[in-house]
């Protein structure tokens, strides 16, 4: 076994440092290997810290680059995966690079961003001491299957899962992860309280309206976004949980939230961003992160990287975010109509592998809502597809601009002045991060 | 004022890769031309309450597996009554898992068999192995209102349907019915049965047409539809079309 491990850690090794000599990145390639030739591979890494693992449909990487934060400012030394890389290969890949030749791996803490199908194959091999689960929406079906697939597979793991899950109070897909194990007393729920744009009846499109213990509807009171909100199931009681973390006084404008009584000001402002703060707060108050960490790191910390980030250019103010499924892309939505005054929106869709081949997803964003929007602009692969779905859902065709071309696209958004958002999905982001750089600081300098 | 009667049935359990969207897209074309429109909602119970002959269109999604189960019993105590409905001349779509559930039998995975609604004589077979599914883009040639005309959309099933008599059209490109298969979907006068996501009507306004029309007659108004703007759906059309490297005979459209 030993000498097994030895070599695994060896190859490893000796891959990632040819990839860095021919100056590639070591994302998931020698990960890959190893899996191939070891299925076992994680066996051979010695962790002695703790590990917490962050998984859900989306805000993975927001949630996980955040709590990172929050430990660098302890003065902890953490390894973490802020860039995504959240599969078994990516996790291994990230682990080669921080280990010695014995496989060692140390820092205080490991904070990993971890894909949902991978949790059961990653951490049935590593011993997680806390999981973070924060959402499942519907999301690239046909590379995924259905969610409640994806549910069942994180609920298989949970069964036998002792450490801390710290679960998603206000999400019924989440919530019953609690149920899973009856012997873990480590299980501890957040919620968020009703924010002014809560509805009473279902907005966008939900999964897990149906009661996961005994199939009956679920009852809301109402929801936040989506199916995230105060539901109770009729039949049996499910979703009657008491609060490990709870945001009060949600407001948006300042932006504040209080919790345990103390206000705490934001960077951000929509509600599925004070959803993924208090995933964090939860983690924070589990490992005894000081108060003046907290404040500072919820006021200024931010993640950018295509996720709410902020563009300037000459006037005109862009909020560019990452949609990679109807929920996201309804949070965007949301924000959009939830701003006052006129704007104008860039919408770029992909159909890449990785964003999944199918793009009839986009028929589950709540268009008709739209709210002062004066200009939409379309681009990427499936320009034409957005632009389609959001005609049919009663918008003036003749305000409809189609540039399939992202330089072509961002030129057009900015021949007017004034606020913008833009919307992107997964390989459509970076792509659209590098576009609005070269059109704002000009060509010379680009840089994405 | 002519007026469209929909029953949308299941819309809270049957909506799975964005199906709902047909009805908004059928809607979006009947307002542009000052056609009434009201869809009716159908959920689980209503069944002894609802008079499905009194619709001109009854539209079934596609639906994940855990709700399909949910709702199987109830649309088998709603059979006599679509089946009636459908003889009169009801227009009904289906799409993917609303498609099964109107044969013979749906024989699930793990080799369960759920009985149809046996409106028609085909059946589902899904293979036993989950991760075998057709997925991905589908061009299917269909003669509809008299006119071949290529419809464009996105399958995802691993349910294989056989014994169709009439299918909707002959697969230009991926699977169709089942692996490889020559043919996708059931087709009559009143009937649209397809795995077709996409939605199904995004990408083929002609299509949507058909149905309206359909509708339409049944209330004696056999005027022509007046034309769209469809511009942005032709473009799309063409992209996917170019592709695939299906644009070689398009020029008719």
């Amino acid at each position: 076994m030993f000498i097994i491990n030895f070599f695994t850690i060896l190859i490893g090794k000796i891959l990632s440092g040819l990839l860095h000599l021919l100056g590639k990145n070591a994302g998931n390639l020698p990960g890959l290997v190893l899996w191939t030739i070891n299925k076992n591979c994680l066996k051979a890494f010695k962790i002695d810290c703790p590990i917490i693992a962050v998984t859900g449909t989306n805000g993975k990487t927001s949630v996980t680059n955040f709590i990172a934060e929050m430990f660098r400012k302890e003065g902890k030394n953490i390894i973490t995966n802020p860039e995504g890389n959240n599969l078994d290969t990516g996790i291994t890949s990230l682990l080669l690079n921080h280990c010695t030749m014995g496989g060692r791996v140390k820092a205080d803490y490991l904070i990993l961003e971890t894909d949902e199908s991978h949790v059961p194959v990653v951490y049935s091999k590593l011993k997680l001491e806390t999981l973070v689960v924060l959402n499942f929406f519907r999301d690239q079906l046909d590379r995924n299957g259905e969610v409640e697939t994806l549910i069942l597979k994180v609920n298989k793991f949970c069964e036998t899962f002792e450490g801390n899950l710290i679960l998603n109070g206000d999400d019924p897909n989440v919530a019953r992860l609690g149920l899973a194990n009856p012997n873990n007393k480590n299980v501890r729920y957040f919620t968020v309280d009703k924010y002014d744009f809560a509805t009473d009846t279902l907005h966008e499109a939900g999964e897990g309206r149906f009661c996961p213990r005994c199939g009956k509807a679920l009852r809301y009171d109402y929801y936040q976004y989506s199916h995230i909100g105060r539901f109770e199931c009729p039949g049996c009681g499910y979703g009657k949980n008491s609060y490990y973390s709870r945001f009060t006084s949600v407001d948006l404008e300042k932006p504040s939230f209080t919790a345990d009584g103390k206000e705490f000001t934001t960077a951000g402002n929509s509600i599925y961003y004070m959803y993924n703060l208090c995933a964090v707060y939860s983690v924070a108050k589990l490992y005894g992160i000081s108060e003046e960490t907290q404040r500072s790191v919820f006021e200024n910390f931010k993640v950018n990287n295509g996720r709410m980030e902020q563009f300037e250019y000459k006037g005109s103010s862009l909020v560019l975010n990452l949609a990679k499924n109807p929920v996201g892309a309804n949070m965007t939505v949301r924000a959009l109509n939830e701003t006052k005054g006129d704007k104008e929106l860039l919408f770029v869709l992909n159909d890449n592998l990785a964003d999944g081949h199918d793009v009839s997803w986009i028929w589950d964003i709540n268009f008709s809502v739209f709210n002062n929007v004066t200009r939409v602009v379309t681009s990427g692969r499936r320009a034409y597809d957005i632009a389609v779905r959001i005609k049919c859902s009663g918008y003036d065709p003749d305000k409809i601009v189609v540039r399939p071309d992202l330089d072509d696209a961002v030129k057009e958004l900015f021949s007017t002045t004034g606020r913008k958002f833009a919307v992107a999905n997964y390989t459509a982001v970076q792509p659209t991060r590098a576009a609005l750089n070269r059109f704002i600081n000009g060509k010379e300098n680009a840089n994405g | 004022m002519a007026k469209l009667r929909i029953l949308h049935m299941y819309p809270d359990m049957l909506d799975l890769y964005g199906d709902s969207g047909n009805m908004e897209i059928i809607s979006y074309r009947c307002k542009k031309r000052g056609i009434d429109v009201s869809i009716d909602k159908y959920s689980l119970g209503q069944g002894s309450s609802t008079d499905f002959t009194s619709y001109d269109l009854i539209y079934l999604g596609g639906g994940a597996d855990f709700e399909q189960q949910l709702l199987a019993d109830d649309l088998l105590s709603c059979r006599d009554n679509i089946m009636e409905a459908y003889k009169k001349g009801t227009f009904i779509l289906m799409i993917c898992g609303g498609y099964q559930l109107m044969g013979q039998y749906y024989k699930d995975s793990n080799g369960k068999k759920i009985p149809g609604l046996g409106l028609f004589d085909y059946y589902t077979v899904a293979s036993t192995d989950k991760s075998k599914r057709c997925i991905g883009n589908i061009v299917i040639e269909t003669e509809i209102g008299g006119e071949k005309y290529k419809v464009i959309g996105f399958e995802n099933h691993g349910g294989m349907t056989e014994n169709v008599a009439s299918p909707f059209g002959t697969v230009l490109f991926g699977n169709g019915n089942s692996f490889g298969s020559k043919s996708e979907g059931y087709f009559e006068k009143n009937v649209i049965a397809t795995y077709l996501h996409g939605p199904l009507l995004s990408k083929n306004p002609k299509v949507s047409d058909y149905i309206i029309s359909y509708c339409l007659s049944r209330g004696g108004n056999i005027r022509p539809l007046e034309p769209l703007n469809d511009t942005l759906e032709e473009k799309c059309r063409e992209v996917m079309l170019e592709r695939l490297a299906l644009l070689g005979s398009v020029k008719s459209e």
